[in-house]
C-alpha cells in the first residue's frame, strides 16, 4: 500500500491514541519516546542515539515488589500494547535476535511479554550512517526481520509492506488514507534500497570468525584493542543487542523491589565474585568477552551474530575503540 | 605542532629502560577521529600526532591502571608512565600530584602548547562526516579540515570545542618536555557557559536539571573518562550498602550526578571530558565549570595549577567566607 505524505500527519494522528512511541529530539539526540496528543512526529534521523529494546527489555524492571517482614508480594502491571514507529531495521532484528536468548533455556516473562505486546513499525533507511554494517552481519537497509510493518520513503509517499497479521491489522485500521501501491512504486523502492546499500563502506568479513575466536584467547590483539578503553558501558548500553542484566533489590525503610536492570560486561563488578575473586579482572578479558560473544558464544549458541551492524558503538565510544576495526585484526590473526 | 620535535622527544623517551609506554595520540578508525596511542619502543612513534583532534584528556591512563593480583615472586612494573599534555590535561597531572593519586617521579610530562581543539560533533554537524579518513589541522588563526584532497578553511569559533573557548590555561603547567613554543592566551568568555542557567529562578534550574539528569543511561562513561575520578572503591560500584541504586530513574541519576559533582568541587581542572563522552549529551561542563568558578570566587582557589598546594576540600583558612552557610 502507498501512503502519500500529505496524509502522513493523519496517519500519525490515528495512532497516538494507541500508545504511540516513536523517534523524539532530546537534547541534541534522538530517543524514542511517547507521542503526545497534536505532536508533530519526524523521521528524519539516522540512527536513535538509544535503541529501542528498552521497551522490550527496560533498564529497570520492577520483577516484584515486598514488604520486609511479610511474603506477599505484589507483580506490577505490564504496560498496555504500544506501536514504535520509525524503527530501523538493524534495531529491529536486534529485537529478534536477543528473543532467541530470552526463549532459551525457558520463557522469560517479562521480555516476552512486553514483547508481544509491541507492535515495530520499520523505516527502511535511504541514508546509511557512516559506520553502518548491516549487510555484513545478514542485515540489509531494507530488512523486515522483527517488524510488523515496513515502510520505504520514496519521496513523496511512503510504501507500506506488512509482515505479520499485526502489521496487516495496522494497514486495515487506515487503510482510508492509503492507496494501491504500483509496479512502479515497487520498481523506485527496489533501486532506491539497492542504492542504499550501496551507500554502506564499512564492512566485516566474519566468515571463519565464530570458529576462530576461541583459539585466539591469549592473543596479544586483545592488549592492544582494549589498552586504551575507559571500561564505561557506552558500547553495551546502547547497543541494540546487548542483553545482559543484574538482579538486585531495592529497600527503602520497609518497602522493597526486586528488578533488574541492564548490566555491562564492561564494568569491573560484573564477573566480581563474593570471595573478591575476578574473572574478568582487566579490560583486556572484558573486551574479549565483548568480542566472543558477540561473534562467537551467541553464533554457537544460537546460530546468529549477535551484532547488527548498526554502528553506535563506533559512534559514541569515547576513545574511537572500532569493532570493525577489531575483527579486522581478528580476521588477520586467523590467517 | 612540530611533529618531528614530537616524535624525537618521544622516541628518546620510550628509549629509556624506566620508561614502560608513551601516551599519546594517534590517527583513529574514520574521518578526522584520533585514538589514544600507546607507544612501547621508539619504531613506533611515528605514529604520534597532535592536531585539532587531539581533544581528549589523557591524563586519565595514569589512574586507570589496573592492578591484578601478581603470582608470588613476581613484581609490579614500576617503571615511569610518560604522557603528552596539553594545558587542561597538565592540570590533571598536577592536581593528581597535589592529591597524591601519583607520584612525581612516576611520570613525564610530554608537554604539548594548545592553540584549542574541535568539537568532533559540531565539526561533524556543520561539515559532514566521512568514513575515509580526514584530517584537520591549525593553520594560525583557524582550521583546516584536509578530506579528500580538498582543502576546506573553517572558522575557529565554528567549531572549537566549548571547554577551548572558556580556557584559561592553554599551555602545559608542568613538563619535562615541552615540543614547540608556548601559545598565546585568549580571553576565555566571562559566565563559564553558565550564565543562561544562572538567569533562571530555582524552579526554573530544577526543571532543567530534571529534563538533562533524566535521560541519563548510567553508563558511567562521565566518570570512567575523568583523570579525576580514581577512587579504587567508588560509591556507584558498592552493593552492600547500595549507596546510589542501579535503577535509573531521575532520583537515583541525580544522585549520582550531583555526588559526582561535589566530589570535583574544588578539584574539576575543567577539561570537558565528561561533557565531550556523554552519549545522552547531558551538559555535566556546566556542572563542573559552575563549581570551580565558586571556588575560583569565592577561596581564590584553582586547583590543578601548583604541585605543591595542598587540596582544597582538606585546607581550611580562618578568614574562608562562610556567608552562604545558613
Amino acid at each position: 500500500m502507498l501512503l502519500n505524505k500529505e496524509k502522513w500527519p493523519e496517519f500519525v494522528e490515528k495512532l497516538i491514541g494507541k500508545n504511540l512511541w516513536a523517534p523524539k529530539l532530546e537534547g541534541e539526540a534522538m530517543r524514542f519516546a511517547l507521542v503526545a496528543e497534536g505532536e508533530e512526529v519526524s523521521l528524519e534521523y539516522g540512527n536513535t542515539r538509544v535503541p529501542p529494546k528498552g521497551t522490550a527489555f527496560p533498564q529497570t524492571e520492577t520483577m516484584y515488589r515486598f514488604q520486609l517482614g511479610n511474603t506477599d508480594m505484589q507483580e506490577p502491571k505490564l504496560e498496555e500494547e504500544r506501536i514504535l514507529l520509525g524503527v530501523r531495521p538493524c534495531d529491529a532484528r536486534a529485537m529478534a535476535i536477543i528473543e532467541k536468548l530470552f526463549r532459551w533455556d525457558y520463557d522469560d516473562p517479562y521480555f516476552l511479554k512486553r514483547r508481544e505486546m509491541l507492535t515495530l513499525v520499520g523505516l527502511a533507511c535511504n541514508d546509511p550512517g557512516l559506520n553502518c554494517f548491516c549487510p555484513s552481519v545478514g542485515g540489509a537497509p531494507d530488512s523486515a526481520e522483527g517488524l510488523d510493518l515496513l515502510m520505504y520513503d520514496l519521496g513523496d509517499s511512503f510504501l507500506m509492506e506488512s509482515v505479520t497479521t499485526k502489521g496487516e491489522a495496522l494497514l486495515a485500521e487506515t487503510k482510508e488514507l492509503l492507496t494501491d501501491s504500483d509496479a512502479d512504486a515497487v520498481k523506485t523502492k527496489e533501486k532506491l534500497f539497492a542504492d542504499a546499500g550501496a551507500k554502506i563502506k564499512r564492512t566485516v568479513d566474519h566468515i571463519g570468525i565464530p570458529e576462530g575466536l576461541p583459539g585466539l584467547w591469549e592473543d596479544p590483539l586483545w592488549r592492544r584493542v582494549s589498552a586504551s578503553c575507559i571500561g564505561c558501558a557506552t558500547c553495551t548500553y546502547l547497543c541494540p543487542t546487548c542483553h545482559c542484566f543484574d538482579i538486585q533489590d531495592e529497600v527503602e525503610g520497609f518497602e522493597a523491589r526486586r528488578c533488574r536492570m541492564w548490566d555491562s560486561c564492561m564494568f569491573e563488578e560484573y564477573t566480581l565474585h563474593t570471595s573478591g575473586h575476578n574473572t574478568r579482572p582487566t579490560r583486556r578479558e572484558r573486551t574479549r568477552n565483548r568480542i566472543n560473544h558477540k561473534y562467537s558464544y551467541y553464533v554457537d549458541k544460537f546460530d546468529v551474530i549477535a551484532c547488527v551492524g548498526c554502528g553506535r558503538c563506533i559512534n559514541l565510544c569515547p576513545v574511537n575503540i572500532d569493532i570493525v576495526e577489531i575483527l579486522r585484526q581478528v580476521k588477520e590473526e586467523l590467517q | 605542532m612540530d611533529l618531528e620535535q614530537l616524535r624525537k622527544t618521544a622516541a628518546e623517551v620510550v628509549a629509556r629502560d624506566d620508561v614502560k609506554y608513551l601516551i599519546g595520540w594517534k590517527k583513529g578508525s574514520y574521518g578526522s577521529r584520533v585514538a589514544p596511542a600507546f607507544v612501547e619502543d621508539a619504531a613506533s612513534v611515528i605514529e604520534l600526532i597532535f592536531s585539532p583532534s587531539c581533544t581528549a584528556n589523557l591524563a586519565t591512563y595514569l589512574t586507570l591502571v589496573e592492578k591484578t593480583p601478581l603470582p608470588r615472586g613476581q613484581e609490579t612494573d614500576k617503571r615511569k608512565v610518560a604522557l603528552m599534555a596539553k594545558g587542561c590535561d597538565s592540570r590533571a597531572v598536577v592536581q593528581l600530584l597535589v592529591e597524591k593519586g601519583i607520584h612525581r617521579e612516576d611520570v613525564i610530562v610530554i608537554g604539548c602548547p594548545c592553540p584549542g581543539m574541535i568539537d568532533q560533533s559540531l565539526l561533524a554537524g556543520k561539515y559532514g562526516d566521512t568514513e575515509e579518513r580526514s584530517e584537520v589541522r591549525w593553520n594560525g588563526k583557524d582550521f583546516t579540515l584536509v578530506r579528500g584532497g580538498d582543502e576546506i578553511e573553517i572558522p575557529r569559533n565554528d567549531v572549537l570545542a566549548e571547554k577551548c573557548r572558556l580556557c584559561r590555561h592553554p599551555n602545559p603547567v608542568i613538563s619535562d618536555y615541552l615540543i614547540g613554543e608556548a601559545v598565546k592566551e585568549w580571553d576565555p568568555a566571562e559566565d563559564s557557559g553558565v550564565g543562561e542557567l544562572e538567569a533562571k529562578d530555582v524552579d526554573g534550574r530544577g526543571d532543567y536539571w530534571e529534563g538533562q539528569f533524566s535521560r541519563c543511561v548510567r553508563c558511567y562513561s562521565c566518570r570512567n573518562v575523568c583523570p579525576l575520578c580514581y577512587c579504587q572503591d567508588c560509591i556507584l560500584d558498592r552493593l552492600n550498602p547500595t549507596w546510589i541504586n542501579r535503577a535509573v530513574n531521575f532520583s537515583e541519576n541525580t544522585a549520582f550526578n550531583i555526588s559526582r559533582a561535589f566530589h570535583l568541587a574544588g578539584r574539576c581542572i575543567e577539561c570537558g571530558e565528561c561533557e565531550r563522552v556523554c552519549p545522552a549529551n547531558i551538559p555535566l561542563g556546566k556542572i563542573n565549570r559552575k563549581m570551580a568558578r565558586e571556588v575560583r570566587e569565592k577561596y581564590g582557589f584553582e586547583p590543578g595549577l601548583d604541585p605543591d598546594a595542598e587540596p582544597f576540600q582538606a585546607s581550611f583558612k580562618p578568614d574562608d567566607p562562610e556567608d552562604f552557610i545558613l
